[in-house]
């Protein structure tokens, strides 16, 4: 099998984002692979060592920095990876026009992992977009994935406690949702043995696609100033565990 | 009317708390002042809090396992006081110095049988059955990731270790300082937060006690520098203090990362904490499974030395502020992974940045000063936090003996160490007029 996952880099939920002038985020912060992204990269290794022969191809879209991140993914278990250069913003829907000429150009797939979506723009968009692309079908927000022949069985989580499930035709598009797997880091031998491996490099200009009918444009970018100032629940222990799960239902909905 | 005290110390982290503590049981009417809201809320509590023996010099040895006997008897040490947060726990795993390159082992293995430290000596065989994780390969010197040469193949094995049966760390080491703070208050000790100072009073060149910055005012005839990394600009508010020290003080950015343990290795109930000079880095275990990683500061890492105030501000790009960058996360767990190949290193870095009170040569100054009544237990460089129980009772008996008319410049006040029985310190090792000690290992080792 030929599985591609595509993966973007993106801010590192712990660093503070910096802005700047108005539109861009100021990149000499520090960036880590999608996580929902690496939860694709493990569930990937793992089809791929249960079937000699095949093999897990990683694809990213920007700048000089989506290398380091194409290393990791390597390191994570990916024989080789394509890097499409690009130091411009993308919308989901030249995205995804990318996606499918570097793939194309590649190889064919039979099994695509994206992140159910990225935690930077939560746009949740581009491997519908991609899946319309190529007329394979989609289904995101996966928590189970089982291979048989020219078949996916796929479970997603539709709300919290249930679950549904589906079987889709091969080749698909198959968006890793938090309960996927537990991702598998890189040991020290896995990052030696990644720093052999390939980063395809291709040139936007060098990719044939169609440019989209439509675009959209960042106007601007603004932070949100969360308020973490703790609050202190009052009272007897009784009204504070009640006020607890008030807090938990209605505020934080949780559960 | 202004509050009139014995002796104000400005900061109630792991140094200035014990003073206080060891001050007032001394009769002492102390203050302690800290800009932040809580005993030990500063870089303490970001402290990777280490108790182990092995340092630079016999002194620092000794020091060191007289500090450890503090932690073995914590609850006798606060004199049986009851913190409503709970006690400090002393999590005596051991200690392994892996003898290396990057250690002059040889000399702390003098030092250890000088001062009477108990200890083993590991071969590779004994490391590796006692750690199934580690093998012992050399891998020195220490390089960073950027070097192609960080991945060459090792050729030769290391030789060993110098294990301490005594030695592993306090699980928190901000509830230790506020344990410390509530056997202070048992004697009398008062405690005042959000309180930053702005000046230290003097006439004719004599402390008569500080302004904080609101323009609040409390009076003392002595008065203690133990600010931690804000140590140098304390001074600097004291007339004629900064310039009179020969041996100077900055704040120095450090990273610590927290690695989860190798699958199957339960790191936190079986690890040690251990010393690897070979890679530059000391590591121990960390709640949740982890390895808990810190630099010993190798000659290829850059050094950061932010203003204070800017740094918790949150200011500063990155690998100046206080998050983690990915290059000294990469560093140090591929270091780590180096000696510990099952480590699994995540993309996200996780651990803690904070800041180093750190002297020219990395052992502290525990002095007076030029002024009088102001002293100084500032310099700490990252190693002292084993050593605050005994610096506390080193400093007053300073600050009482030079109050008392002690030349302490001319004739050093020689420290009776209280467990190491018929050990004296000249506390001359520790002045501010010393010229750089060369002995020391110029890192977080001391």
């Amino acid at each position: 099998m030929r599985i591609y996952v595509c993966v973007k880099q993106v801010p590192d939920t712990a660093a503070s984002i910096r802005v700047i002038e108005g539109k861009r985020i100021d990149e000499r912060m520090t960036f880590i692979i999608n996580p929902y992204d690496e939860h694709c990269l493990t569930e990937a290794a793992k089809i791929r060592d249960a079937r000699p022969g095949s093999e897990v191809i990683a694809v990213s879209l920007g700048g000089p920095s989506a290398r380091d991140i194409l290393r990791s993914a390597l390191a994570m278990g990916a024989e080789r990876s394509l890097h499409i250069q690009s130091e411009r913003p993308h919308d989901a829907m030249e995205t995804a026009r990318i996606l499918k000429a570097a793939i194309d150009l590649d190889g064919k797939p039979d099994l695509i992992f994206t992140g159910r979506e990225s935690i930077d723009s939560c746009g949740m968009q581009t491997m519908f977009r991609l899946g319309a692309l190529l007329q394979i079908p989609v289904l995101s927000n996966a928590v189970d994935v089982d291979i048989q022949e020219g078949e996916a069985f796929v479970s997603t989580e539709a709300e919290l406690g249930s679950r549904l499930q589906y079987s889709l035709s091969l080749p698909c598009i198959i968006g890793a949702g938090r309960g996927l797997n537990t991702p598998k880091y890189p040991t020290f031998p896995d990052i030696m043995k990644a720093r052999k491996k390939e980063i395809r490099t291709l040139d936007l200009q060098d990719l044939r696609f169609e440019p989209s009918a439509s675009s959209m444009e960042l106007l601007e970018l603004r932070t949100v100033a969360e308020d973490r100032t703790p609050r202190p629940i009052e009272g007897d222990p009784d009204t504070a565990v009640e006020e607890l799960i008030r807090i938990l239902e209605q505020e934080a909905r949780i559960i | 009317m202004t509050e009139k005290y014995d002796a104000i110390i400005i900061g109630a982290g792991v140094i200035g708390a014990p003073i206080a503590y060891e001050l007032s049981k001394m009769g002492y009417k102390t203050l302690s002042v800290d800009k932040l809201h809580d005993a030990g809320e500063g870089s303490t509590a970001a402290s990777c809090a280490i108790v182990r023996a092995h340092y630079s010099t016999e002194d620092g040895v000794a020091t060191a396992y007289e500090g450890m006997k503090y932690w073995l008897d914590w609850a006798n040490y606060l004199d049986n006081v009851q913190d409503e947060k709970g006690l400090a726990k002393f999590m005596n795993t051991g200690s392994l110095l892996i003898k290396s390159q990057g250690h002059d082992w040889r000399k702390v293995k003098g030092h250890y049988d000088a001062v009477g430290v108990a200890y083993e000596e590991w071969d590779n065989k004994k490391i590796e059955k006692m750690i199934p994780v580690i093998n012992m390969w050399e891998y020195w010197p220490v390089k960073r990731p950027e070097d192609p040469a960080f991945f060459d193949p090792p050729t030769q094995k290391l030789e060993g270790g110098l294990f301490c049966p005594e030695g592993g760390y306090v699980n928190d080491p901000a509830l230790s300082t506020h344990n410390i703070m509530r056997a202070a208050e048992k004697y009398g000790a008062r405690f005042k937060f959000n309180c930053e100072v702005a000046d230290i009073r003097s006439e004719n060149n004599k402390a008569k006690g500080i302004t904080l910055k609101d323009g609040t005012q409390f009076d003392a005839d002595i008065v203690v520098n133990a600010a931690g990394p804000h140590s140098f600009k304390v001074n600097q508010m004291a007339q004629g203090v900064f310039e009179t020290c020969n041996i100077k003080t900055q704040a120095l950015r450090h990273e610590v990362m927290h690695c989860p343990s190798p699958e199957g290795y339960d790191y936190l109930n079986d690890g040690y904490h251990i010393s690897d000079g070979d890679v530059g880095c000391y590591y121990r275990p960390e709640v949740g499974n982890m390895f808990l990683i810190g630099s010993e500061d190798p000659d290829c890492d850059p050094q950061v030395w932010p203003d204070p105030d800017a740094f918790y501000a949150g200011e500063g790009g990155p690998g100046e502020s206080k998050e983690l960058s990915k290059a000294q996360w990469k560093a140090q767990c591929y270091r780590l992974g180096r000696r510990v190949e099952s480590l699994q290193v995540p993309e996200q870095p996780r651990g803690v940045v904070d800041l180093y009170d750190c002297s020219d040569d990395w052992i502290p100054v525990y002095d007076k000063s030029d002024m009088d009544g102001f002293y100084m237990a500032i310099g700490t460089s990252g190693n002292q936090y084993k050593n605050a129980p005994v610096v506390g009772r080193m400093m007053a008996e300073l600050i009482d003996a030079v109050e008392k008319g002690l030349d302490h410049d001319q004739n050093p006040y020689q420290y009776e160490l209280k467990y190491l029985k018929g050990r004296t310190f000249d506390m001359g090792f520790y002045s501010r007029k010393r010229e750089i000690n060369y002995n020391s290992s110029f890192s977080v080792n001391g």
